[in-house]
């Protein structure tokens, strides 16, 4: 029997962890703190192993059964796809360290114009203008009008202003 | 009654009340737009703002302001697949996936209408259940409301769609979503479960970023792949003409639309489950009404019914809330704690001083619901084309600021850099459980009803032991559920028998 380790076996091999270490870490509380970790966690763990085994053991070409949710797009070529998704995705991960090395009222404008420059290759009026929007709308908005308290950037607090 | 009736619709319509109104309506307005404000956050920011006023101009006012946040949340859960609102987060399924098949003014059309038909579903039920509703309240204890938990996350069973692989896959979402609703401390004794010595993670995790990673990411992920628009390489045109069919989609599954606002008044009317869980349930509700195997297979890709459900739902609970707000003085939900909070700035006490000496205060706010709906709905359905039209630009352009929103909306829950990771956290999840073909909607049941459930469990064996088992309203739940459970297999079946009698 061919087996094959893919991404749905990750999925539920994932899950099968939670699963166990909510049942681990169950052990050491009180029958009223435990019970419902144990509940859900005995179940979660008997279909993760399930799901593991089926997505190890049988391919699934074509999704049995259809989930009511989207589907991402199949329309692109795979190896575009895996690298837009990488892309993407260390995109939303700079955007995140921006936040913590300069605090959001300057990483919000900082990152729009990266993200429209580099990625959208716009011009430099409309990267310029939309790029004060988002400033405009960080700043105004939620910094002067609603004062929400944003933390200080790493780099500030490290030079001391 | 009935002059106080009339007399409650022409107050509003007195120029300072209705001024105050119509700011509260636009404010609500744009709240409803960003992901980054929540209704209850700017009904408290708005409190001290009404000291100055009299009680039915602060009441137009924030409830004004309060009762179309829903209505515009739809908006950007249609456009731009991020929840305008935590409450509004069921409509992204079936809203976006329209508005990426070219049909947001459809979509917009069908939340619109479907809202404003909830809120005014929900305006009447406040109207006439005032004086009859004590009833209703006190026979939901916590048994009750343990058995209630327990029927929404039977509608898993809904929810994970057609096959038995998509069954397991949408049991095992939903197991993990009671699981995440676990964390924090334990409300029985105080112990810390699953926060590895966190402190963000004592009050357990917060909707909002859990709902804007689980639902925006891989929405952002797919336009990035896709490098187009939201809408795709659709010509201009195909987009504008949809907004009336939307509005004529809520007419042509009426009754679907009312079954759907009466599920959320009743979650509404009920103390303590949340605006979170009547979307939910009408979804599941709304997809159980699907007549075949092929009409069910198109939910979460664009079905109209899967927007008129939550659409309905998240604005009829507004009513419902109300009620035993305005009746007991018991907030059924945290704005409507706040709310609460306007009455006594007011030196109004909830009661049955509502019913008798203010009742004209009590039909000025319900006529305030109907009339604020009214106004945001006739207002959208004047640019919602243009609106639509948002679909069509490029993705690189939108890409960033959706970002932004996402993020901002996820921070200013907390205002705690922790909700950033739990959002990427569980916006990684959501695309993995996308390309792996699990339904998001059970995960997010699981984790909305998980804490509900497991405090009302506690509470009912404490208080009664196991004789909450034989309570009439719990047996009669009880037997819901298995409804809720078996109806899909036992009109599967059916159907099955019926495909082999034919052939």
């Amino acid at each position: 029997m061919k087996t094959s380790i893919n991404l749905r076996f990750l999925l539920a091999l994932a899950a099968a962890l939670a699963a166990g270490y909510a049942l681990y870490a169950s052990w050491h509380w009180p029958f009223r703190t435990a019970l419902f970790p144990r509940v859900i966690g005995v179940p979660l763990l008997g279909l993760a192993l399930f799901e593991m085994a089926l997505s190890a053991f049988s391919s699934e070409k074509k999704p049995e059964g259809h989930a009511v949710d989207f589907a991402l797009t199949t329309e692109v070529d795979p190896t575009l796809a895996h690298r837009r998704t990488l892309a993407i995705f260390t995109w939303t991960l700079g955007f995140l360290v921006l936040i913590l090395l300069t605090g959001f009222p300057l990483a919000v404008p900082l990152f729009v114009f990266l993200y429209l420059k580099v990625v959208g290759r716009e011009g430099w009026g409309l990267t310029l203008l939309l790029t004060a929007i988002s400033w405009l709308f960080m700043e105004g908005l939620f910094n002067r009008l609603l004062h929400l308290p944003f933390p200080q950037g790493w780099l500030f607090s490290l030079f001391g202003y | 009654m009935f002059d106080a009736f009339i007399q409650g619709l022409l107050i509003i319509f007195e120029w300072q009340t209705f001024l105050v109104m119509l700011l509260g309506i636009f404010l609500g307005f744009w709240v409803g737009l960003l992901p980054g404000l929540g209704g209850s956050t700017t009904l408290a920011l708005m409190l001290p703002f009404i000291y100055k006023m009299t009680p039915v101009e602060a009441f137009a006012f924030l409830l004004g302001m309060h009762s179309v946040v829903a209505t515009t949340g739809d908006i950007t859960s249609v456009l731009f697949g991020v929840p305008g609102e935590g409450t509004t987060a069921a409509t992204i399924l079936d809203g976006h996936a329209m508005a990426k098949k070219g049909s947001a003014g459809r979509a917009l059309g069908a939340a619109l209408m479907s809202s404003l038909v909830g809120a005014l579903i929900g305006a009447l039920a406040l109207a006439l259940s005032i004086p009859v509703v004590r009833p209703l309240v006190l026979t939901f204890g916590s048994p009750e409301l343990f058995m209630l938990a327990i029927v929404g996350i039977a509608f898993i069973s809904s929810l994970s769609g057609q096959g038995g692989r998509a069954l397991l896959r949408g049991f095992l979402a939903g197991l993990l979503g009671i699981l995440f609703a676990m964390v924090g401390e334990d409300p029985q004794a105080g112990i810390q479960r699953f926060t590895f010595g966190q402190l963000y993670l004592w009050g357990g995790l917060d909707l909002v970023p859990v709902l804007v990673g689980l639902f925006a990411i891989p929405e952002i992920v797919d336009l990035a792949v896709r490098g187009t628009s939201i809408a795709g390489e659709l010509p201009e045109g195909k987009l504008g003409k949809g907004v009336w069919e939307g509005v004529k989609d809520t007419f042509r599954h009426f009754w679907l639309t009312v079954r759907c606002s009466l599920i959320g008044t009743f979650i509404g009317i009920i103390p303590g489950l949340g605006g979170g869980v009547a979307q939910w349930i009408s979804y599941g509700h709304a997809v159980q009404s699907a007549r075949s195997a092929e009409e069910r297979s198109g939910f979460g890709k664009g079905d109209v019914r899967g927007v008129l459900g939550p659409g309905a739902a998240n604005n009829s609970k507004e009513g419902g809330a109300l009620i035993p707000t305005i009746a007991f003085g018991v907030p059924g939900s945290s704005a409507m704690a706040i709310l609460l909070g306007a009455f006594f700035l007011q030196g109004i006490m909830p009661g049955p001083d509502m019913l008798d000496k203010y009742l004209i205060l009590t039909f000025s706010m319900v006529w305030t619901l109907v009339v604020a709906n009214i106004i945001t709905v006739a207002a959208s359905l004047l640019f919602l084309n243009q609106l639509a039209k948002l679909t069509l630009i490029r993705g690189s352009i939108l890409i960033p600021f959706i970002l932004f929103l996402a993020f901002i909306g996820s921070y200013t829950s907390n205002n705690h850099l922790g909700d950033l990771i739990v959002f990427l956290f569980f916006g990684l999840l959501g695309y993995l459980m996308v390309r792996c073909h699990w339904p998001r909607a059970p995960l997010v049941l699981g984790f909305v009803l998980g804490k509900i459930a497991e405090n009302n469990f506690y509470i009912s064996t404490i208080r009664y032991g196991t004789s909450w088992l034989r309570r009439p309203v719990v047996l009669i739940l009880m037997i819901l559920t298995l409804v809720v459970i078996g109806y899909p297999f036992i009109r599967s079946r059916k159907r099955a028998v019926a495909a082999g009698a034919v052939t």
